[in-house]
């Protein structure tokens, strides 16, 4: 499910790229609909980044001392993901319960960007919970399935 | 318990270097466990954490943090395909007369691509598959020494992603210093990142310049590598089209028809659509390049959204202004003061990345650099200045770590890099010394941002409050008018 998750977000850096291109065109050339464009690239942005934080931990390529990429033993040891899931659970459960009903709100009110009032921004609140939920997920998992392994 | 963010801050150095976990999560881990102890404590109220969702929302919807994955699409598609090969075997022909074309080459594609890529790291690992295996001739000390300086070319060359964030960490702390004891913000206004392009980028010319005079100097008596890499008619294109479309989108930035963000997307578009003509790469390596975006990508965005964390329970235990009070009653001169925020600076450089230091660091030090050199521009390109001096400082300094664990080249003793990399450190220190005694040098491409008279220093507390006192009705002799200004 993740894979599927992380693989189909990846793809998302393509059409942020155009929809940013475009930006210039659009506001240079045919002088309307740059704005949508731009607000279209921050819902596709936002979700981009909601998933790429997990992805980021599934490879094991965040910053760490020494500035360690991809270490094999940072990556695979019960103390650390242990200790990741005490730094960021707090975190992520925080975050769920404090911005959630707001996040609601947005949904139902299927919130508009406040320049344009083009639709979509409730999909960038939620990319917060999104965010929230899956760095918790990720993290949860990865302490239970190096409990069943040796350290 | 103003003090509390100060030991956060020891805290997080102690964990970061002893547990070697990911910084990210260990901003958000400090940041959570300073929360309880405040709340347990009763320093302050739980509310008032309820702003950090809000904060974070910030950061996906931020205009300027839309090119960050544009850039690190940008690096990872450079490490695979041939543009920057065919750069550097142009490069090679082109200084081929100046005999001392391996160096020249190396600095001129770290240039070229600094702008367009993604970090230090970005920088240094294309560096290393291009440039170390034709630097084999030369001493290994030199060698790693010349990569190390090409990678760090991007911290200073605008419109790179580390100027862009920095850029906008700056806004905010120009804003910040606004609203300090002994800033007078006066007709100035709050610089943005174009204001930051504009000043670094004569410093970061002349720096340049520099190490191109010392790394030909350091190369012109050795021997000559005969072997010349074959530039096909093809490449020879495909490199001028390169830097002729690079300059071209530079220009655009520089002079304001385009933003940052639109540039990164038209270079990053531009190079789909030659990839895809070309069938460079072929379904498996579209998806690697596509997913080490997206994990590369994140890596950076949880650095943002942990540091956003952390920096708002900094503030929430008043340490922001603790800090800004000790700094700004200290009886050194200003510039003695400065220099000390700087040293401070380039220690934390010393072991943290760029990134690191953006999210980190310099959001709490800036606005106090600034109130005390009272030139925002000048304060960021010393910033950058020391950034890039301290990734160049052996054994620690990020890009000299970098370039010795990925160029393949043989082991270097420390004390033989520090030698190699002295000139171009030299360069470097004369460079920044030189902003920071002479602020206008920041200021020589733009009209500056700061309109204070030179000479002048910041007021202090005393002189505002002296100054408040003069301009109340209660001092005026007939209590009804205020004086003229």
């Amino acid at each position: 499910m993740m894979r599927i998750l992380i693989l189909a977000a990846s793809t998302l850096v393509l059409p942020l790229a155009a929809l940013l291109f475009a930006q210039w065109p659009l506001r240079d050339l045919v002088q309307a609909y740059s704005r949508q464009a731009n607000d279209l690239a921050q819902i596709v942005f936002a979700v981009y980044m909601a998933v790429a934080v997990t992805a980021a931990s599934r490879d094991g390529v965040h910053l760490a001392a020494g500035h360690v990429l991809h270490e094999r033993e940072a990556h695979t040891s019960r103390w650390r993901a242990w200790a990741v899931l005490a730094c960021t659970a707090p975190w992520a459960v925080f975050m769920l319960w404090s911005a959630g009903p707001q996040m609601w709100q947005s949904l139902v009110q299927f919130e508009r960007f406040g320049e344009t009032l083009s639709p979509g921004f409730f999909v960038i609140k939620l990319s917060l919970g999104l965010m929230a939920v899956l760095i918790f997920a990720d993290a949860w998992t990865r302490a239970l399935r190096r409990n069943s392994q040796p350290s | 318990m103003n003090t509390g963010g100060v030991w956060m801050l020891l805290a997080l150095a102690a964990l970061v270097v002893a547990t070697g976990l990911p910084v990210w999560a260990l901003l958000i881990g400090v940041a959570s466990a300073a929360c309880a102890v405040g709340l347990g404590l009763g320093v302050f109220d739980g509310g008032i954490l309820s702003a950090a969702g809000p904060r974070i929302v910030n950061l996906l919807e931020h205009d300027l943090l839309q090119a960050m994955p544009l850039y690190v699409f940008i690096g990872v598609l450079l490490q695979r395909l041939a543009v920057a090969d065919a750069l550097f075997a142009c490069a090679l022909r082109l200084f081929r007369p100046l005999h001392g074309e391996a160096p020249l080459a190396a600095l001129a594609v770290g240039t070229l691509i600094a702008p367009m890529n993604g970090s230090v790291a970005s920088s240094s690992a294309l560096l290393s598959r291009l440039v170390a295996p034709r630097l084999k001739g030369m001493a290994p000390a030199r060698a790693v020494s010349l990569i190390s300086v090409a990678a760090t070319i991007g911290v200073v060359v605008p419109p790179s992603l580390v100027l862009i964030l920095l850029g906008d960490a700056m806004l905010r702390a120009h804003t910040e210093a606004s609203n300090l004891p002994g800033f007078v913000l006066g007709g100035q206004r709050i610089i943005n990142t174009q204001d930051v392009f504009h000043a670094a980028l004569l410093p970061a010319a002349a720096v340049l310049a520099l190490w191109s005079v010392v790394a030909w100097w350091q190369q012109r008596r050795s021997t000559r590598d005969a072997g010349m890499p074959p530039l096909s008619a093809g490449q020879a294109t495909a490199a001028v089209l390169t830097t002729l479309t690079i300059v071209l989108l530079l220009a655009g930035v520089f002079t304001g028809r385009l933003f940052a963000v639109e540039a990164a997307a038209a270079g990053g578009c531009l190079l789909v659509a030659i990839t895809l003509v070309r069938g460079s790469l072929d379904r498996g390596q579209w998806r690697e390049v596509l997913h080490d975006t997206l994990a590369l990508s994140g890596a950076l965005f949880a650095l943002l959204v942990g540091a956003t964390t952390f920096s708002l329970v900094f503030r929430v235990f008043g340490s922001d202004r603790w800090l800004a009070d000790q700094v700004l009653a200290s009886s050194w001169p200003p510039t003695a003061t400065a220099s000390g925020v700087l040293v401070l600076v380039a220690l934390c450089a010393w072991v943290l990345d760029a990134f690191e230091m953006i999210f980190v660091v310099i959001p709490i030090v800036a606005p106090l650099l600034i109130v005390e050199l009272g030139d925002a521009q000048q304060s960021a390109v010393l910033l950058l200045m020391v950034l890039q001096l301290s990734f160049l400082l052996p054994p620690m300094g990020y890009a000299v770590l970098m370039a010795r664990s990925r160029s393949g080249l043989p082991r270097v003793a420390t004390t033989a890099l520090l030698r190699a990399l002295a000139p171009f450190i030299a360069a470097q220190l004369s460079v920044a010394a030189l902003v920071f005694a002479w602020p206008g040098f920041a200021h020589l491409l733009d009209e500056a941002a700061v309109v204070q008279a030179p000479g002048t220093t910041p007021m202090s507390n005393e002189d505002i409050v002296r100054q408040m006192r003069e301009m109340s009705p209660a001092s005026t002799p007939d209590g009804e008018s205020p004086p003229k200004p």
